[in-house]
């Protein structure tokens, strides 16, 4: 596989990891607008474990994910006390804090970012995006899968046969925690490189934007959205490679994605792969089975 | 002397952070959803102005003069807004009843943005470009102390703009008409409230307050590029939630508050550290304190 | 007789406005009582106070012999209350299986897998004891209205209540469907559950209930026999007007 390939499917699956953590709480009605944040912390922490403290690579992608991921349990309790527009910003207020106690780190690297040696190819970063699409899968299937769909529906009814509410929405918002953190351990790693001013509100925009995009209705919405954005971009930039009159391609490729957002927004606010698609294309499951 | 000179500097950021945060906190207040438009707004008259205003090979490279330039900046913003309120708001209003129900404005908004910053990327790339200051002595002196003019400028501006606004919303019937919209978009419509012709107002407004501060950020500080709005957005959202969601002069005066501790972080500490303080204060704010450090009540239901 | 449930100078306010006042009532284990009244008389309110939607401000409701006044939402279903909608309010987006499966989330583990062939059972079968067998797999928000509205009992069925609130139950069903659901909810009410009914379709509440409540502004002005509510002076100034009664209870 050439350079560009392995490259462009390594950006995939960090794409695919950091899709479901936005996806997990989303589909518990948790808009989270900081992701940047747990990619941080998770990036971080593996980071700084195997450059600075010797770590292999393995077990400093797991912390940087339980890192991530028990930060994000002591905040829900805070954030999940606002509602609609406040938690979008109190997410949003959490990932500046992040970059902030980041950025005043002097050992980690401060703006400059921080390096790390440890490369994580190919071999790494796919299966641990195929092991999150899984666990994802595997997660919606079970009654707390069925319970955080039935809690984004409908609260109240969800309430009214025994969906403990705000438990359920900590466990959503703490796995999307680790799971951004996964993101972030992958990402410094693959990138040999991390820093506060790449990966910050941009950066959990363009994440929620696909996620959404992709639909949060079924498990597969994200991985739609995950492609899309990885794709879509390059495959408009090689385009204008190829062909030198269409060379605004290339500066206009995102805005390919925003206009899709927009336009999405008007006529297919739930995003492209919804529950009724999935039911449409594989109609064989629904006597069967239920997801 | 250097602390005072610090805090004027702080003072006068704010003044320009005012109009962007008055931009977010009307938007909120009446339409009831966070609008990530504005920082494209911003961005927009900003780099048409320096475009315009600039002879070179870029796009609208025609080196104006700064007035008419300006004009036209502000110009393209307001228009882009109400091209935005036309293909969101207006659109799901029409579609789905209650434009706001849904985060659904947020995120078209937000691929608005994306839009915007990007087509500016196409048009002139992403790099910064000089923007040539069109007065000579840009900055006023006074006992030692320097008042760059378009900051002193972009204060009293914001002042009076929003004592006009204050005005406008309190004592004309237009203002009323805004309010009621804010409480009850669909309540209004049938007492007679013409919410078709009053919410692109809305979008106007905060067009051109967002164009404003562009210019005159561009005016301060000398450069312009497609994504000047991003860290601007940043901080005019911070003053928003510090002055409470929906309050105008909450707005003001958390402006002035987030510049004069930028600044003077920076100063004191190096660039980094105010981040913490305050981001670390809202979210506070916004798990604790909702309304804001000056408790007003909020216009409208503050959804998304 | 034992009670299944019973309210006791139960009141509730929104604001300065009280639209629940002193109630007070009793529902017999193993009835099937009707909690009638005219448009805005508080009768689904008062089933939100039953289901712990909202708190009371007044008085204390028993169910089942234990005081349930202070119990949270998920503490209700736990102890034997579930109820159906007046509005449908199912969660659109799931399949049928789906949805009626969420009627006994309180029972069940939390990593159980939703979809398989064991967990499915009784949900398919109580599908197709209310002859609604056709559907399982079905997204509801594409389904007809009457056949959420049953799907809605169904999965208030699935919490295995001892008490079944139903609010409106066969509202917008066409005959045969009202039918088919008066038979299901005789069929239920045979198992022992006592039924409790908002209802406005007086024949169906006359064929299925006997024991009825009437409620008017907030306050109860009737409790007893389906036979003796359509006599009650204070019933029939209630729904048709006073000046009819007056004319001596022409109705």
């Amino acid at each position: 596989m050439s350079g560009y390939l392995s490259g462009l499917l390594a950006m995939l699956s960090i794409n695919v990891v950091v899709a479901y953590a936005v996806f997990m709480p989303a589909s518990a009605g948790l808009l989270n607008l900081g992701v940047a944040g747990f990619v941080l912390l998770g990036a971080y922490t593996a980071g700084a474990l195997t450059s600075l403290g010797d770590w292999s690579l393995a077990p400093a992608l797991l912390a940087g994910a339980a890192t991530a991921g028990l930060i994000a349990f002591l905040i829900s309790f805070a954030i999940l006390r606002t509602r609609g527009i406040y938690m979008v910003l109190a997410t949003f207020a959490f990932a500046e804090v992040v970059a902030g106690v980041l950025l005043n780190i002097p050992s980690l690297g401060g703006a400059a970012g921080l390096s790390v040696m440890a490369y994580a190819g190919l071999p790494v970063v796919v299966p641990c995006a195929a092991a999150v699409v899984l666990l994802m899968v595997w997660l919606m299937r079970t009654r707390f899968g069925l319970a955080v769909r039935a809690l984004h529906d409908d609260e109240s009814v969800a309430n009214l046969f025994g969906v403990n509410l705000r438990l359920t929405q900590v466990v959503a918002f703490t796995i999307g925690g680790a799971i951004g953190g996964l993101g972030g351990g992958l990402l410094v790693h693959q990138f040999n490189f991390i820093d506060v001013q790449s990966t910050g509100v941009l950066f959990s925009i363009y994440v929620l934007l696909y996620v959404l995009m992709g639909g949060t209705q079924t498990v597969w919405g994200p991985l739609f959205g995950a492609v899309f954005f990885t794709l879509v971009p390059e495959g408009l930039r090689k385009l204008s490679e190829l062909d030198p009159s269409l060379k605004f391609l290339e500066g206009g490729r995102y805005m390919v994605f925003g206009l899709a957002v927009v336009l999405l927004m008007m006529w297919r606010p739930q995003g492209v792969i919804t529950r009724t698609l999935m039911e449409a294309l594989l109609p064989g499951r629904s006597a069967r089975r239920t997801t | 002397m250097q602390l005072l000179q610090q805090i004027i500097n702080g003072i006068l950021l704010g003044g320009i952070l005012a109009f962007v945060a008055v931009a977010f906190t009307l938007t909120i207040g009446m339409l009831n959803f966070l609008n990530f438009t504005i920082p494209a707004l911003f961005m927009l008259a900003g780099m048409v102005t320096w475009a315009l205003s600039t002879a070179g090979p870029h796009f609208l490279g025609l080196g104006w003069h700064w007035l008419p330039s300006v004009m036209v900046g502000i110009g393209v913003a307001v228009l882009a807004s109400l091209l935005i309120e036309r293909f969101t708001y207006r659109y799901m209003k029409a579609r789905f009843g209650d434009a706001t129900e849904h985060a659904l404005p947020l995120v078209s908004s937000l691929g608005f943005l994306i839009v915007f910053e990007h087509g500016a990327s196409a048009l002139w790339s992403s790099d910064p470009q000089r923007f040539e200051l069109p007065f000579k002595n840009t900055n006023l002196e006074w006992g030692g102390l320097i008042f760059g003019i378009p900051h002193l400028v972009s204060l009293f501006l914001a002042i009076g703009l929003v004592v006009l606004l204050k005005a406008v919303l309190e004592r004309t019937r237009l203002g009323r008409a805004l309010r009621a919209i804010a409480e009850n978009p669909n309540a209004s419509s049938l007492m007679g409230v013409e919410v078709q012709r009053i919410v692109p107002l809305v979008y106007v407004i905060a067009g051109m307050l967002s164009a404003f501060a562009g210019i005159l950020y561009a005016f301060s500080y000398g450069t312009v590029t497609p994504f000047m709005g991003d860290a601007i957005a940043t901080d005019a959202i911070a003053a928003m939630v510090l002055g409470g969601l929906g309050n105008i002069w909450g707005a003001i005066a958390g402006g002035l508050v987030v510049g004069l501790v930028k600044v003077l972080a920076i100063s004191t500490f190096g660039a980094e550290i105010e981040k913490i303080p305050v981001w670390g204060l809202l979210l506070l704010i916004l798990i604790v304190r909702p309304t804001g450090l000056f408790g007003q009540t909020q216009l409208g239901k503050g959804k998304f | 007789m034992s009670e299944a449930l019973t309210l006791d100078g139960v009141s509730k306010s929104f604001g300065g406005l009280k639209v629940i006042n002193d109630v007070s009532f009793r529902v017999p284990e193993g009835s099937r009582t009707a909690l009638i009244g005219p448009n805005g008389a508080g009768k689904s309110t008062v089933f939100n106070l039953i289901s712990g939607v909202y708190p009371i401000d007044q008085g204390r409701i028993q169910a089942l012999g234990q005081d349930i006044t202070g119990y949270t939402v998920p503490q209700r279903v736990r102890h034997g209350i579930a109820r159906s909608f007046q509005n449908i309010r199912l969660m659109p987006h799931l399949s049928t299986l789906e949805n009626v499966m969420l009627g006994e989330h309180h029972r069940s583990h939390p990593l159980q897998l939703v979809g398989s062939a064991r967990a499915t059972a009784r949900a398919r079968r109580a599908l197709e004891d209310a002859g609604l067998g056709t559907y399982p797999g079905q997204v509801v928000a594409d389904l007809p209205y009457g056949v959420q509205k049953r799907i809605e009992v169904v999965r208030a069925l699935m919490a295995e209540p001892r008490i079944l609130l139903l609010d409106e139950p066969a509202a917008g069903l066409n005959s045969t469907e009202t039918k088919d659901l008066r038979l299901l909810l005789e069929r239920v009410s045979g198992q022992g559950i006592t039924l409790v009914v908002v209802e406005h379709d007086m024949p169906f509440v006359r064929h299925l209930c006997n024991h009825v409540v009437v409620l008017n502004f907030g306050s109860k002005i009737f409790e007893g026999s389906a036979e003796s509510v359509s006599r009650d002076p204070l019933v029939l100034e209630a729904y048709l007007g006073s000046a009819q009664v007056m004319e001596g209870g022409h109705a």
